[in-house]
């Protein structure tokens, strides 16, 4: 069965959920994975879909037409065999906030960092905060250990970041607990 | 001895309110066995509660001590029949996952501190004081008798899908 991932974004309004998913039923489609989520004025939603008979995104990208021509943006990607599997993601999980005064740079260089550590993100978000005058970036990242490096030696790592940047940095243990 | 199949949702025996338990039954000692016997066996489970194995009756065991985050405070194999937690206090919030829920984790806000009065494998009335990842263990055993899961406490959606360490 072919997957597909399907990105929407648009103006937020009431409807854009069900709009959505009122096409993929009538389409016939499964609906897997998917995360939406309001930022800034726009609300985004990405889907992993799948159609037991559809060999190209063509019908989704039709289907979506009417939605297009109501403003939002939707994109389709066909997904190679497999490439709906999650991957198995062993290590320790931690959670990185970054957060302080608003300034070029701090996202690259954190996830620049991470990167060259071979530190997989599984997911991140940002936001702007504070007023105007004097605005305040958050940054609140999840990302897996490779087995070689622990909680502290991202606290070490982060810790010239900190000072180079101006920002408050914080790594805690998020580890799921087996019960 | 017996280590048990430990059922995974939509199975129907995870949704039910259990029974209270005789705790001087020969079969609620069986119970228990069985019920300590799967957690060891599974290796990494620090808990398991009888409707995991498919038996509606309230009994729960927990052992935190092997674990890293239990290490500090423990009270090492708790047997509980017919659990009461009659006192919480403060919050801690931990990403959980569950043997039953495979592949979903959440994050599951509940007390940091308990007391939990209940009858042990040896029909003795016992009442403990617990706290952090000890107490989140029998907190969440606890929920299993009463058919509830972590997923009906998960406090916030955004980040939980992808595969735990097991």
């Amino acid at each position: 069965m072919k997957h597909f991932a399907v990105t929407i974004i648009g103006r937020d309004r009431p409807g854009i959920v069900s709009d959505t998913a009122r096409v993929l039923y009538e389409l016939g489609c499964n609906v897997a994975d998917s995360s939406s989520t309001i930022l800034g004025g726009q609300f985004a939603m990405i889907l992993i879909v799948s159609h037991p008979d559809f060999e190209s995104s063509e019908p989704l990208q039709q289907a979506y037409a009417e939605l297009e021509s109501s403003g939002m943006s939707v994109f389709v990607r066909t997904l190679k065999p497999g490439g709906e599997m999650r991957p198995e993601l062993p290590g320790e999980l931690c959670m990185i906030s970054v957060y302080g005064s608003d300034k070029p740079g701090i996202v690259y260089q954190v996830t620049r960092l991470l990167s060259q550590n071979n530190i997989n993100i599984i997911d991140l978000a940002t936001k702007l905060i504070g007023s105007e005058e004097r605005p305040v970036y958050v940054m609140m990242c999840e990302a897996v250990l490779p087995a070689t490096l622990s909680v502290e030696d991202i606290r070490d790592m982060l810790e010239n970041l900190r000072e180079e940047l101006q920002v408050d940095i914080s790594v805690r243990n998020v580890t799921p607990v087996e019960l | 001895m017996a280590v048990c199949e430990v059922l995974v949702y939509p199975d129907p025996s995870l949704k039910q309110v259990c029974s209270a338990a005789d705790p001087q039954a020969a079969e609620t000692s069986t119970l228990a066995q069985d019920l300590i016997d799967t957690m060891y066996a599974s290796g990494h489970s620090v808990g398991i509660a009888a409707p995991q194995i498919g038996t509606s009756l309230r009994v729960a065991v927990v052992d935190v001590s092997e674990s890293k985050l239990g290490r500090k405070h423990n009270h090492g194999l708790v047997v509980m029949i017919n659990p009461e937690i009659i006192e919480r206090s403060g919050q801690k919030t931990m990403r959980e996952g569950c043997m039953s829920v495979p592949d979903y984790t959440g994050n599951v806000e509940r007390a940091k501190e308990i007391v939990v009065q209940f009858f042990d494998q040896h029909q003795n009335d016992c009442i403990i004081r617990c706290k952090g990842f000890e107490a989140v263990a029998i907190q969440h055993e606890l929920d299993h008798l009463n058919g509830k899961l972590f997923l009906d406490r998960i406090s916030n959606p955004g980040t939980e899908l992808f595969r735990r360490k097991h």
